[in-house]
């Protein structure tokens, strides 16, 4: 999973008023745990999911996961 | 899950077996590719099938006495396939050079053939090209036997000559002038390994297997006119075919009779249905051979027989191209995966499980009770993905909640007076209908969830009429039946539920349950078989319908029969009688009643697969013109969605002024939750006179794009979901900015799935931009 620099270049955490950095991160599904580069905020690590990941990449990492 | 009792059931399917031709045709060319080769004017590979399989396929083919063409199911539909003409057209156009072959050494053994008419003929050639040292002893001073009384106008005398030169071109050894007696035969008998004994003229009495064709324990086999007792040539060939075999097995010490079962002639289970077969007339030749146009036009007459009725029905079934044959061999690989991924769970769950296919069948394979027991397994081994049934689960869940779920008896003379205590007006013919309770519920009346959800106007004017016209107290349950839970193979779930509904009864003194959904009706026959159930539409058939004058304009309707109502015959009687009350004319489909298919929803294949629901709902609404009656809430809803003007009998018996109810479409996922509670409110308002509680004002005004509506449909996300979302995101500041247009967007975790909104604030108001959901989850350091 990544995530295009056009998708997110323009977004920034809004509590912390900080610009997103692609930093690794876990992510888990059922019996499947991974990291990943996922954009987040620096200071308080929210994680930022864009449309095509979750629909894209994401959701078939989860049929992938679903059907093992 | 008994995968033996599976797989049995896979192997009784006859998708795979042969047509009628090719199971009388003694030496079983495959007909069918012979004939599709001919129609595509591949004349050269329809003669290698000919190679493949006939002995000595040029002199045969000339003059085969064809026993497939009297099996012909075509007979009954234009005339039989011409078989023998077309293997003449095919030795004509497509014959090639025999393939030059060495000879094999020859180590395995001594074999005497007696004949060298075809049978003997073919014994020695295919004992020969195995490595067997053969001698032919032969009475006259020539080879071919009987062959040469078949000279004509097929096979000419140069042909036949050609024909029989090969086999002395083979080296195979020859003794022409050789009269055989019982003496010299038993002589032979020690002489050689094995013998074969084809000779017609042989007076003898012989006692021979029928299946191996070996004499008693000896090293004697026969065929030819001893076996076959005809003067059928392509007989003689193949009992010959068959000895050489026995002999091959004989000489190997192997089994002589396992896995012979098919040889020769056999009843094939296929049974071919020409019954809606267009009659084509046989292609006449114009001159002494079919010319390659004719036959290519006669090879398109063939049938191509195979049993497809169960796939021709079902739109799964073609989309994923399987018999139930593959399709159980699809399951029991996928059963047995320990590690690796199961690419069948998809097909698995795209099944509507309507029982079409059982019907269909003449032998009542029902791949609904396989795909039922399969999700079973599935569940239970912890196989099943969470998000194919996820939705459904949890709008069971709500409909069970109390937001939905109510139970009330009726009330009382004096609580209700206004409601039901109606004087009988002419016009209005029992709209309410009068008082006749007794206190004891005699009837409980259970819309499922699905009416109102998509009907919440019309549960309270049903129930009333249920009042007005049946004997005994009418109670109410609003609740879900758990078809979805029976669907998802969630047998947990579904015992609950079970157990909640019968807890109901017992506590209402054994009502009988009138029923308004076809699932509902579908899951109490299967799962609650002590409770006594009415249908609603057959109260209304045998009760009359509350309003007169319903019809405005007289149309003709085709009825899709909702696929849980497939055994009902009373049901598809009852809702024809109310249709043609309303003064509507019925165009009956194709598939219809015990035949009817499901509409798409069934099996919860509406959230497992939408695109296979897609294929359901175009497949049906192209199959009649007229504008299209039903009696299943989520058949309407589908129907309209793909754009078929379609009525649902509460359309016709309730209509609304100012609203063409064919075309009223579907309440999203939200309204639907929504409806559901409204009506239980206003039941338990205007019915009950209770107070009850008005639904919590939202956080939010929300103001929602039509696009974005869309793909909260698609994705499954509630407006309950935005709203928390938004909520959170507002409390919280927990979200993302976006500098250049102004949008936040957030997310939040509600139970498995994780929800994302972006939004922008304008005052009062937080505009939709975008909503999307994944199930992965972060997780946090």
């Amino acid at each position: 999973m990544y995530q295009e620099k056009e998708d997110y270049q323009s977004w920034i955490c809004d509590k912390c008023q900080k610009e997103l950095e692609l930093t690794k991160v876990k992510v888990h599904y059922l019996e499947g745990e991974f990291e990943v580069e996922l954009l987040n905020c620096p200071t308080c690590h929210q994680v930022f999911i864009n449309e095509s990941l979750a629909l894209g990449k994401m959701a078939e990492v989860e049929q992938g996961l679903e059907d093992k | 899950m008994d995968l033996d009792k599976l797989l049995e059931t896979g192997d009784r399917c006859i998708f795979k077996e042969p047509p009628t031709c090719a199971a009388n045709c003694p030496v079983h060319l495959e007909i069918i590719e012979f004939i599709s080769e001919i129609e595509k004017g591949d004349f050269q590979k329809a003669y290698k099938l000919m190679e493949k399989k006939i002995p000595f396929h040029r002199i045969i083919g000339q003059i085969c006495d064809h026993p497939c063409e009297s099996f012909c199911v075509r007979s009954e539909a234009g005339g039989a396939i011409s078989i023998s003409e077309l293997e003449k057209a095919v030795l004509e156009y497509g014959a090639a050079k025999p393939k030059k072959v060495w000879p094999v050494p020859k180590k395995k053994g001594k074999v005497a053939v007696i004949g060298a008419g075809l049978s003997g003929l073919t014994v020695a050639v295919d004992l020969d090209k195995k490595g067997y040292e053969i001698v032919l002893y032969e009475k006259t001073d020539r080879l071919g036997g009987r062959l040469w009384d078949h000279i004509g106008e097929s096979l000419k005398e140069d042909n036949l000559s050609e024909e029989l030169k090969l086999v002395k071109d083979k080296g195979i050894s020859i003794q022409f002038n050789q009269e055989l007696n019982k003496n010299r035969l038993t002589d032979l008998l020690s002489e050689y390994d094995a013998v074969y004994l084809g000779s017609g003229g042989w007076d003898e009495q012989l006692e021979f297997d029928p299946k191996t064709f070996q004499v008693g324990e000896l090293n004697l086999f026969v065929g030819g006119g001893i076996v076959t007792r005809n003067d059928s040539v392509i007989f003689s060939a193949s009992s010959g075919r068959r000895a050489a075999l026995s002999i091959e097995r004989y000489l190997s010490k192997v089994s002589l009779t396992d896995s012979r079962e098919r040889e020769g002639i056999f009843e094939t289970p296929l049974k071919q249905d020409v019954s809606e077969t267009e009659v084509i007339i046989k292609v006449e030749k114009q001159s002494s051979i079919y010319s390659k146009e004719e036959a290519i036009q006669e090879a398109k007459r063939c049938i191509k027989c195979q049993c497809r009725k169960c796939m021709d029905g079902c739109n799964h079934l073609r989309k994923f191209d399987m018999s139930p044959y593959a399709y159980v061999r699809q399951i029991n690989h996928s059963e047995r995966i320990i590690l690796g991924t199961h690419y069948a769970n998809k097909m698995i769950n795209s099944c509507t499980e309507c029982g079409l296919c059982k019907e269909e069948c003449f032998l009542d394979i029902s791949m609904k009770d396989v795909i039922q027991d399969t999700r079973e397994s599935m569940v239970e081994r912890n196989k099943m993905p969470v998000s194919a049934h996820d939705f459904a689960l949890k709008d069971m869940a709500f409909s069970n909640s109390s937001r939905f779920s109510l139970v009330r008896k009726q009330p009382s003379k004096e609580q209700s007076k206004d409601l039901f205590y109606y004087p009988l007006i002419s016009f209005s013919d029992y709209v309410k209908g009068l008082y006749h309770g007794t206190g004891k519920t005699e009837y409980l009346f259970y819309p499922g969830c699905q009416l109102p959800a998509s009907y919440p106007d019309d549960v309270k004017s049903i129930y009333e009429y249920l009042v007005g016209h049946v004997k005994g107290d009418v109670g109410i349950y609003l609740g879900c039946c758990g078809a979805p839970a029976d669907w998802a193979g969630r047998q947990d779930l579904m015992g609950e539920n079970i157990e909640a509904i019968k807890k109901v009864w017992e506590e209402m003194e054994r009502p009988t349950f009138i029923l308004a959904c076809s699932s509902c009706i579908r899951v109490f026959e299967k799962y609650l078989p002590e409770i006594k159930v009415q249908s609603l539409w057959d109260i209304y058939a045998e009760k009359g319908l509350p309003n007169k004058d319903q019809i405005k304009i007289p149309q003709t309707l085709s009825i899709h029969d909702a696929c849980g109502t497939r055994e009902n015959s009373d049901l598809h009687e009852s809702v024809r009688k109310i249709v043609s009350k309303l003064g509507y004319n019925i165009e009956e489909l194709k598939y219809s009643r015990e035949r009817t298919k499901c509409c798409g929803y069934g099996g919860l294949v509406y959230y497992a697969n939408r695109e296979q629901s897609d294929g359901f709902v175009a497949e049906r609404i192209q199959e009649s013109p007229h504008d299209i009656l039903v009696y299943c809430t989520m058949c309407k809803d589908l129907f309209v969605s793909g754009g078929k003007r379609t009525f649902h009998l509460i359309d016709l018996i309730y209509p609304k002024d100012n609203e063409d109810g064919a075309v009223k479409k579907m309440p999203t996922l939200s309204e639907r939750h929504q409806n559901r509670s409204q009506v239980k409110r206003s039941l338990l308002k205007e019915v009950w006179n209770e107070d009850v509680d008005e639904p919590a004002q939202d956080d939010y005004q929300l103001v929602i794009p039509e696009s974005v509506r869309q793909n909260m449909e698609d994705r499954y996300i509630l407006m309950e979901d935005i709203q928390a979302v938004v909520k959170n995101a507002q409390e919280s500041r927990k979200r993302f900015f976006n500098p250049e247009s102004g949008d936040y967007l957030a997310s939040l975790k509600r139970e498995h799935v994780t929800f994302w909104v972006q939004y922008a604030q304008d005052d009062d108001k937080v505009l939709i931009r975008n909503v999307y959901s994944h199930r992965m989850e972060i997780v946090e350091e």
